[in-house]
């Protein structure tokens, strides 16, 4: 059992990865940018200001690099002086988003286009390209520094880091300026062309540092990297980190599914025993419709037909407040109140999320018995004479209830997501509203890292189902 | 003597090819057991027949509530806006209209044929139902995309104003309305307040843009209908065949097409169609069928593994494979047509989720804005706070997800052998 468990969390390695590569590979095909709602191209993007602000934002979410493989040693001159054009055009030939896109090109590949622009600058005779180039250049000569958004470094780091600015500040001279006369201009050239003349053997890369480039300075392999360190990265909203901010949420989905799961099973194994035991009377013909209609009642529906009915703003019974967690002024009560103003809070989502799960337990449970009590074994407890009721909780429940169990397995991952509906509707800042919230907002890092985290909660629930299945059943054994 | 052989091997060949016919109905009967069950199911039937006038209903929407006359006559001359109206494209901009209108036509001349087939030529029902199926299906799937390329227009016309100028002008004109004379789209139709609540012309009252509520209901089926099927046959056919690969061929097929199942299941369903419909720019009630198509099917090809799993070890299928028959008859001939029961009962309780899924989407403001969804209309009534905006949409979602809900169950215990009596 125990190596059974072992290989089985063993086996949840490779899936983990292979989700994490999946939803990360699904996040990054999505359009549009991180943090700022659907529009591509905003007017701030457009301003200088706004231009640096997101190149440092890009920068620091590595959302200059490629998203799995890096081939950015493989340039071609070619494909470089057809982004040039793209972004120096006069002409009109290109549409705006073309433009765009290719500003935008030329500057996420940073430093490994120079040795495109050094060739280009050494061969090519055309005046044009050359202008087009230097005023490029510095932009795309800055280096960027080594941690620069993290707060401890080494002094062997900072060491490199100096020497980093100085470089990046000789760079910044390298500027080209329209106004600059032929002479000028071929000084800069040389100029240019002797600095990265001086630092060629950069980009000379061995085949070996070629696959480290390829597999690991992709936006991937740094978002992964920091995932071992159980580093989820930071929200790109609020920039607030992910993971203490799931944490924090995650108690309320916890108190809302918990106490909803402990509701239904109280509720539902009685209801599914009696009309298992009790079948095609008329209580368990009504218990069966009953259910049924509970079952197929849209949660969404029945908690805002509670909320115009029962709520605070309702026009009949103002029993229950319209949403949240607890009142605003919560702090200033004595722990007993802020245990009644949570649980006045809690009644309606309660609610609506306890009768679907209610419906489909006793629903599992009654058929699960059923099929049970048909068989052999029973009526030969039944002939041995034993009572009803050893018959009914000894011998049939035991075996018969066994399907609700997997169900059990699913209560974890519902505890991340399983109440996105619910806690929209009531407005609870639990795991499921932040969710959403993750999701309009194009929140990366957060989508990541909630759909990781109930990923691990769903490998762990059927594990657990799977442990509990073979306690229930000997029958069933693990090798 | 010769003649006396010859009448033996008539008889004989008789015997074998009444024999042969005597088996053939045997394949057929299961099914016809199953409908005999079905039928005692007194809840089930209400639900199939609900479905039957819900199809109903979705085809001919545009004779109940649109804003153009049936016919209209004005000095002995004829007009039927509303027909030509039905393949406009300026008119009837979403997808989905085009193809309920096409059944408009289509639909009659399918039960022709089946009344011809089954009351005058005397054929079993379900021997050739599945096929006739697939035919109309493919047949309307042409047809429609013949049409939507065609992308025949015209510009709008609005009929209430041209029929009142004319009766100003003195003419005398004869119309025929339909039930409700709004369509879904046009906005405003009370001049009073947005939204109405139901009055003798609105019997529904109309939604926040002053959209008459009534029409959107009427239309909302055909989303509602769209969504299920299309949604689920995707997912299941793609559930069966990786279900069945893995469950017969077992070894390496069977790791990793479980090790697939594992990795899909571990993604909270809804959660992830709500990140991928996100991340889809355009709203279209297309995006959601193809998401919500791609994202459940392991949990039919988890039943269709372990359904194979089962009938492999049974005697029929291992004197199959001790005949050496080859593995695709095998596949499709004995092991699917078994395993087929479980995974039609899991394609109705499908279409149920598949509808409740769509229309929690378009409740949280993530649907198609230009289709007329009943969860979009329900969104609009929570944060409103109006009664009709709410009760209409709900109840109809409820009803619609019950009655596919009650057949689902209905052909479960038909199959069940052990309720059998």
């Amino acid at each position: 059992m125990q190596q059974y468990i072992i290989k089985r969390i063993l086996m949840m390695i490779p899936t983990l990865f292979a989700i994490t590569v999946i939803v990360f590979g699904i996040l990054q095909m999505a359009p549009g940018k991180p943090g700022g709602g659907l529009e591509t191209d905003s007017e701030s993007a457009n301003k200088q200001e706004g231009m640096a602000g997101h190149l440092i934002f890009k920068r620091q979410f590595h959302l200059d690099k490629p998203v799995f493989f890096n081939f950015r040693f493989w340039l071609n001159d070619d494909d470089i002086i057809q982004l040039l054009d793209e972004k120096y055009d006069k002409t009109k030939k290109y549409t705006r988003a073309q433009k765009n896109v290719a500003t935008e090109t030329i500057e996420d590949y940073g430093n490994d286009i120079l040795p495109n622009f050094h060739r280009i600058l050494e061969r090519s005779d055309d005046k044009e390209l050359k202008i087009r180039i230097l005023s490029s250049f510095s932009a795309n000569a800055a280096r960027t520094l080594i941690h620069r958004f993290g707060e401890k470094l080494s002094e062997e780091e900072r060491f490199i880091n100096r020497e980093t600015e100085r470089e990046n500040r000789r760079v910044a001279k390298f500027s080209y300026s329209p106004t600059m006369s032929s002479a000028e201009f071929d000084k800069l050239n040389f100029q240019v062309i002797d600095y990265l003349r001086s630092i060629e053997d950069r980009w000379n890369y061995s085949l070996l540092q070629k696959m480290y480039k390829c597999f690991f300075d992709t936006r991937f392999s740094y978002y992964f990297y920091n995932l071992l360190h159980f580093d989820f990265g930071i929200s790109m909203v609020d920039k607030q980190p992910v993971l203490p901010k799931i944490m924090e949420k995650v108690g309320y989905s916890i108190l809302l599914s918990v106490g909803s799961i402990i509701l239904a099973y109280l509720l539902a194994v009685p209801i599914g025993i009696y009309s298992a035991v009790n079948p095609k009377t008329l209580l368990d013909k009504a218990i069966t419709v009953g259910l049924f209609m509970l079952y197929s009642l849209p949660t969404f529906f029945v908690g805002t037909v509670l909320l115009f009915y029962f709520s605070e703003g309702s026009e009949y019974y103002k029993w229950f407040p319209t949403g949240g967690f607890k009142s605003i002024d919560s702090d200033n009560m004595t722990s007993l109140q802020q245990l009644k103003d949570i649980s006045i809070h809690m009644i309606l989502p309660l609610v609506c999320l306890t009768y679907v799960s209610l419906a489909s337990i006793s629903r599992y449970a009654r058929t699960g018995l059923l099929d049970v009590i048909h068989s052999d074994y029973i009526k030969t407890a039944r002939a041995k004479g034993l009572g009803e009721w050893v018959v009914v909780f000894k011998h049939a429940v035991r075996n018969g209830l066994i399907p609700i169990l997997t169900l059990l397995g699913s209560v974890l991952p519902a505890v991340v997501s399983g109440s996105v509906v619910i806690e929209v509707i009531f407005n609870i800042p639990g795991i499921g509203l932040e969710s959403f919230n993750a999701v309009i907002t194009r929140d990366y890092n957060m989508v990541m890292g909630i759909q990781l985290i109930s990923a691990v909660l769903t490998l762990l629930g059927l594990l657990v189902s799977d442990i509990l299945y073979s306690i229930v059943d000997p029958r069933i054994q693990y090798e | 003597m010769s003649n006396i052989k010859v009448l033996e091997q008539d008889e004989f060949l008789k015997k074998i090819s009444s024999q042969e016919i005597e088996e053939d109905s045997q394949k057929v009967e299961y099914w016809d057991i199953v409908w005999a069950q079905f039928k005692k199911n007194k809840l089930a039937m209400f639900g199939l027949y609900s479905i039957l006038a819900i199809v109903l209903i979705a085809i001919y929407a545009p004779f109940i509530s649109l804003n153009k006359p049936i016919y209209v006559v004005c000095n002995g001359e004829w007009d039927f806006p509303l027909f030509a109206s039905l393949f406009d494209q300026n008119f009837f901009q979403n997808g989905v209209d085009l193809f309920f209108n096409l059944q408009i036509f289509l639909l009659p001349l399918f039960l022709l044929l089946i009344f011809v087939k089954v009351f005058v030529m005397m054929d079993p029902f379900f021997r050739f139902f599945p096929k006739f199926l697939a035919i109309y299906f493919g047949l309307s799937i042409v047809g429609f995309l013949l049409i939507y390329q065609g992308g025949h227009q015209v510009p709008y016309k609005d009929w209430t104003e041209i029929i009142q100028k004319k009766r100003m002008n003195g003419q005398i004109v004869d119309v025929l309305m339909p039930f409700n004379i709004y369509s879904y789209r046009q906005p405003n139709v009370n001049p009073g307040m947005n939204p109405a609540p139901p009055n003798s012309k609105q019997i529904l009252g109309t939604d926040t843009e002053g959209r008459d509520v009534f029409a959107r209901m009427i239309y909302g089926t055909r989303i509602s209908l769209t969504i299920g099927l299309i949604a689920v046959s995707m997912y299941i056919s793609i559930g069966i065949v990786l279900g069945a690969l893995a469950g017969f061929f077992g070894g390496v097929t069977d790791i990793v097409i479980s090790r697939l199942i594992e990795i899909m299941l571990c993604f909270p369903t809804f959660f992830l169609i709500l990140t991928l419909l996100a991340m889809v720019n355009t709203r279209s009630i297309f995006y959601v069928m193809i998401i919500i198509g791609f994202t459940r099917w392991p949990e039919v090809a988890r039943l269709v593994r372990a359904e194979f799993f089962k009938l492999k070890s049974m005697d029929y299928v291992q004197a199959a494979i001790a005949l050496g028959f080859t593995k695709g008859r095998i596949i499709f001939g004995h092991v699917l047509p078994n395993a087929l029961g479980p995974v039609i009962v899991t394609a109705v309780f499908g279409v149920a989720s598949s509808i409740l899924i769509e229309s929690s989407l378009s409740f949280l403001g993530l649907g198609d804005a230009s289709a007329p969804s009943w969860g979009e209309i329900l969104s609009q009534g929570r944060a409103q706070f109006k009664l009709w905006l709410i009760l209409t949409p709900g109840l109809a979602i409820f009803f619609m997800v019950s009655i596919f809900n009650l057949v689902g169950e209905g052909l479960q215990d038909a199959m069940d052998p052990k309720q059998r009596r």
